[in-house]
């Protein structure tokens, strides 16, 4: 099974907006999904300057972007993706 | 030519301001004008004299009065000591040019040093003596250097430094500055001015007893050689069509190349096709990590970055861990800094959600070049695009 790909976004805004605690949250997820997951950082998802998306911090799992990213929201999605699959 | 100007000093033990002066500016047409000033005595007297003599000596330069002129004015308008019949601030100038014509006005100061690779030079000086006060006399040296040529200046706090010592009963002496400039020379070839500037005041320290400045020290060098360049770009650019011309200037700019900011770093690599790589690191302080590309020496986040690193520069902050450090040591690494900005903005940055207030990337560009100028005498570009 190909891993799930986490995207972390670290651009500005979501730094400001909290993806400094975003990036911690990238080794408790790989603590939990372990190789089920892959975690990496992006320079900027380019989504904050669009309204298309809620609002900063953003992270992006296997393509699905997520606004006002935590912890709970991106494992609720990841858990929906394991299971669906 | 470019010259690369360095400058470092210590305060007199105990005193808490420096009684020695240096200033230095470099106009529109290359020319670099530098001054070293010591003020009689020492602590807060000696500095507000030797920055009147300093400051005073820049303007005239910078306003193209000769410098042997200006140095003639300054020289009889300077009032003499009452008690010890000797002038209130001693100086060096220098006018130098990129073509390597140098023009040098000495009164008071221990004699510089020239120095060709690890070589010293002599050169020819004449005497002017003073209208109104004949003892004091100025030289005025004029010649010609060439590349990786060194012109060292000091305050009298090197050369006497240790005075009275067992191992320098006179001091540090010329002598013991001459030896010191030959071997650091041959063993370090490409020092950098502000480097060797740190080195010699740092040996003449080490020279006073206790290791405790027994005067000001101050030590300034000029180092003729080829400009290393950098160019920063940051910001997405205004014409959007126009992201390949310089994404492809970026990466094949004769020199070190950086990018501050998440969005132009993906025009980068999505113009150029290359991979950018951000490590997740859990330890990161208080700004976004490095991140990575082939051909580029540094990737930053931009703006918060760089409003740190102009806070960095500001405080003579050099040695910082994080990614607004490593920005300073790239800058600090080059002597022609070119900046292409781009003019496009961010409107998320300025939502008034946002728990911080971003500065306009603009204006803190405009600072980092007034401040890399001013005190770390660099030249800096700026390009909108």
């Amino acid at each position: 099974m190909k891993p799930i790909k986490i995207e972390i976004c670290l651009g500005t805004t979501c730094f400001v907006m909290g993806g400094e605690t975003l990036q911690n949250m990238g080794d408790m997820l790989k603590k939990k999904y372990g190789a089920k997951i892959e975690v990496e950082a992006v320079r900027c998802l380019e989504v904050c300057s669009s309204d298309n998306f809620s609002k900063a911090p953003y992270a992006r799992v296997d393509g699905e972007v997520i606004g006002e990213a935590s912890l709970e929201k991106v494992q609720a999605v990841i858990e929906k993706k394991l299971n669906h699959e | 030519m470019f010259i690369d100007v360095g400058c470092y000093q210590l305060k007199k033990a105990k005193q808490n301001a420096y009684g020695d002066y240096f200033l230095s500016k470099r106009d529109a047409h290359g020319r670099t004008i530098a001054v070293l000033s010591d003020g009689l005595g020492s602590g807060i007297k000696a500095n507000i004299l030797s920055c009147m003599t300093a400051t005073m000596l820049v303007r005239f330069l910078e306003k193209e009065v000769p410098i042997k002129e200006a140095a003639e004015i300054i020289m009889n308008s300077l009032p003499v000591c009452q008690v010890r019949q000797i002038s209130y601030a001693t100086f060096s100038a220098v006018e130098a040019d990129e073509q390597g014509n140098i023009r040098i006005v000495e009164e008071g100061n221990p004699s510089f040093v020239w120095m060709h690779g690890d070589t010293p030079q002599k050169a020819d000086y004449t005497e002017i003596v003073s209208r109104s006060f004949p003892n004091r006399r100025m030289k005025v040296y004029q010649f010609q250097v060439e590349q990786g040529d060194r012109l060292i200046f000091c305050s009298d706090g090197v050369t006497q430094a240790g005075m009275g010592e067992k191992d320098y009963p006179l001091g540090f002496e010329r002598e013991g500055l001459l030896s010191f400039l030959q071997s650091t020379i041959a063993a370090e070839r490409d020092i950098s001015s502000s480097q060797l500037a740190r080195l010699v005041v740092d040996k003449a320290l080490f020279c006073e007893y206790q290791h405790k400045s027994q005067d000001d020290i101050s030590s300034a060098v000029l180092t003729f050689r080829q400009p290393r360049k950098a160019l920063v770009f940051t910001g997405p650019p205004y014409e959007k069509h126009k992201d390949r011309e310089y994404a492809w200037q970026l990466v094949t700019f004769a020199g070190k190349r950086a990018i501050c900011g998440g969005t132009t770093a993906n025009i980068v690599s999505r113009e150029l096709k290359r991979e950018i790589t951000t490590p997740v690191t859990t330890a990161m302080g208080a700004l976004p990590p490095l991140s990575y590309m082939e051909d580029v020496d540094l990737i930053t986040e931009g703006i918060l970055t760089l409003t740190k690193a102009q806070e960095y520069l500001e405080e003579g902050r050099l040695n910082e861990a994080d990614a607004a450090g490593s920005l300073v040591e790239f800058l600090l690494s080059s002597d022609i800094i070119e900046f292409m900005v781009g003019a496009m903005i961010n409107q998320a940055h300025y939502d008034p959600a946002l728990p911080i207030e971003i500065e306009i990337r603009r204006t803190v560009i405009k600072n980092i070049k007034r401040v890399l100028e001013e005190k770390y005498f660099k030249q800096v570009n700026i390009h909108y695009v």
